[in-house]
């Protein structure tokens, strides 16, 4: 029986806070769906560029061009696209750019390269601080972001921003219209 | 899991390990955190099984996204920001399937190995109380009170403000409060 001498609310407190235990079984499960998750990744092939792609451009006035330029690219790509999935459309090489002449670093992940996990991060090249990869990209509606310097989670101002989820970052959203027939 | 020092590794450390392919790491923080969170799940959802659905739901969205984890040495807290919205989740689709808040006969189960008889009983009216209470209301009761968080961290949370989330305290404990006197009184 509970001491009533002391609050209710200690007493609730109290029990609530005594630990509960997992059973060790609960770690086996969680690594055989991570190592599955791990193993479902799959190399993309490389391609040639067809546009659409990001720009982050808060500096010089030459930066703001090039931003005009591939928001110009990048509309033209999303307007026409789909927001749904191409089932069996091969991936669409798409050219990310960032200008970001102060980083070091620069990334590109997204549900489309499995978030960068492991070895999948596509790093961009810096050309005078516009930084630019190209990838394969599978048709459909992606989520994607920046990693500046391997910890700035930047997501692209020019294009739509990715509706809210559960891991508190800002990312984009890229629409990739499949291969026509 | 200890790093080249037989120090225990930090978060961050082994985050770094994951990101560069080492995917028993990902274990590491699995052990370091399955047990601390499950507490919040199971007195969350109500039963250990949505709680550990929930909880491997969470582990496995973080492993995803970890890349995504802005600051890595506070992995635990990004994880534990997927858990309580997988929760959200799981009683939503809970309400939705019709089914009633249960308490723990597992969780009781192993109280009762620890306590007296009486002391289970007691343990079985608080989770019976809490079932009582609005999601919203369990929700920030938990994370106040039993998970220790303060407002502001509660906030971020759940995107809720931190004006609502003190009414929503102040209504779970006078509401506990009446349940668990009335479960005495009687």
């Amino acid at each position: 029986m509970p001491d009533w001498t002391r609050t209710t609310l200690e007493l609730i407190v109290q029990e609530l806070q005594q630990p509960v235990r997992v059973d060790e079984s609960f770690d086996r499960r969680v690594m055989v769906r991570v190592r599955r998750m791990q193993a479902e990744r799959r190399p993309r092939g490389a391609a040639g560029w067809v546009g659409a792609a990001v720009n982050l451009s808060r500096r010089p006035a030459y930066a703001a061009a090039l931003a005009a330029g591939v928001v110009a690219v990048v509309t033209v790509g999303m307007l026409r696209s789909r927001p749904q999935t191409v089932a069996g459309s091969e991936p669409i090489p798409v050219q990310f750019v960032l200008v970001a002449p102060e980083a070091r670093s620069v990334t590109v992940v997204g549900d489309f390269n499995n978030w960068g996990l492991g070895d999948t991060a596509l790093v961009a090249e810096n050309h005078n601080g516009v930084w630019s990869v190209s990838a394969p990209v599978p048709a459909g509606v992606h989520r994607y972001a920046f990693l500046v310097n391997g910890k700035q989670w930047v997501a692209d101002p020019t294009a739509p921003r990715a509706a809210g989820d559960d891991f508190g970052q800002p990312s984009s959203a890229l629409v990739v219209e499949g291969t026509p027939e | 899991m200890q790093g080249p020092d037989g120090m225990e590794s930090s978060d961050a450390a082994l985050v770094d390990r994951v990101l560069h392919g080492e995917v028993n790491a990902y274990g590491a923080l699995v052990s370091r955190y399955r047990d601390k969170y499950a507490r919040y799940a199971v007195h969350m959802l109500g039963n250990r099984e949505d709680a550990e659905e929930a909880l491997q739901d969470a582990f496995t969205r973080a492993y995803r996204s970890l890349a995504r984890c802005e600051d890595p040495e506070r992995f635990g807290a990004w994880l534990f920001r997927i858990l309580v919205n997988r929760c959200r989740t799981s009683g939503a689709r809970r309400v939705r399937r019709g089914q009633t808040f249960v308490h723990d006969e597992t969780a009781l189960l192993n109280a009762s190995q620890e306590h007296p008889a009486e002391q289970t009983m007691w343990r079985e009216e608080i989770e019976r109380a809490l079932g009582e209470l609005s999601a919203d209301q369990r929700e920030a009761f938990l994370l106040k009170y039993v998970e220790e968080l303060g407002y502001d961290e509660m906030a971020e949370i759940t995107g809720v403000g931190v004006s609502a989330l003190k009414m929503r305290v102040m209504r779970a404990c006078d509401r506990l409060r009446v349940l668990l006197r009335e479960v005495h009184s009687a």
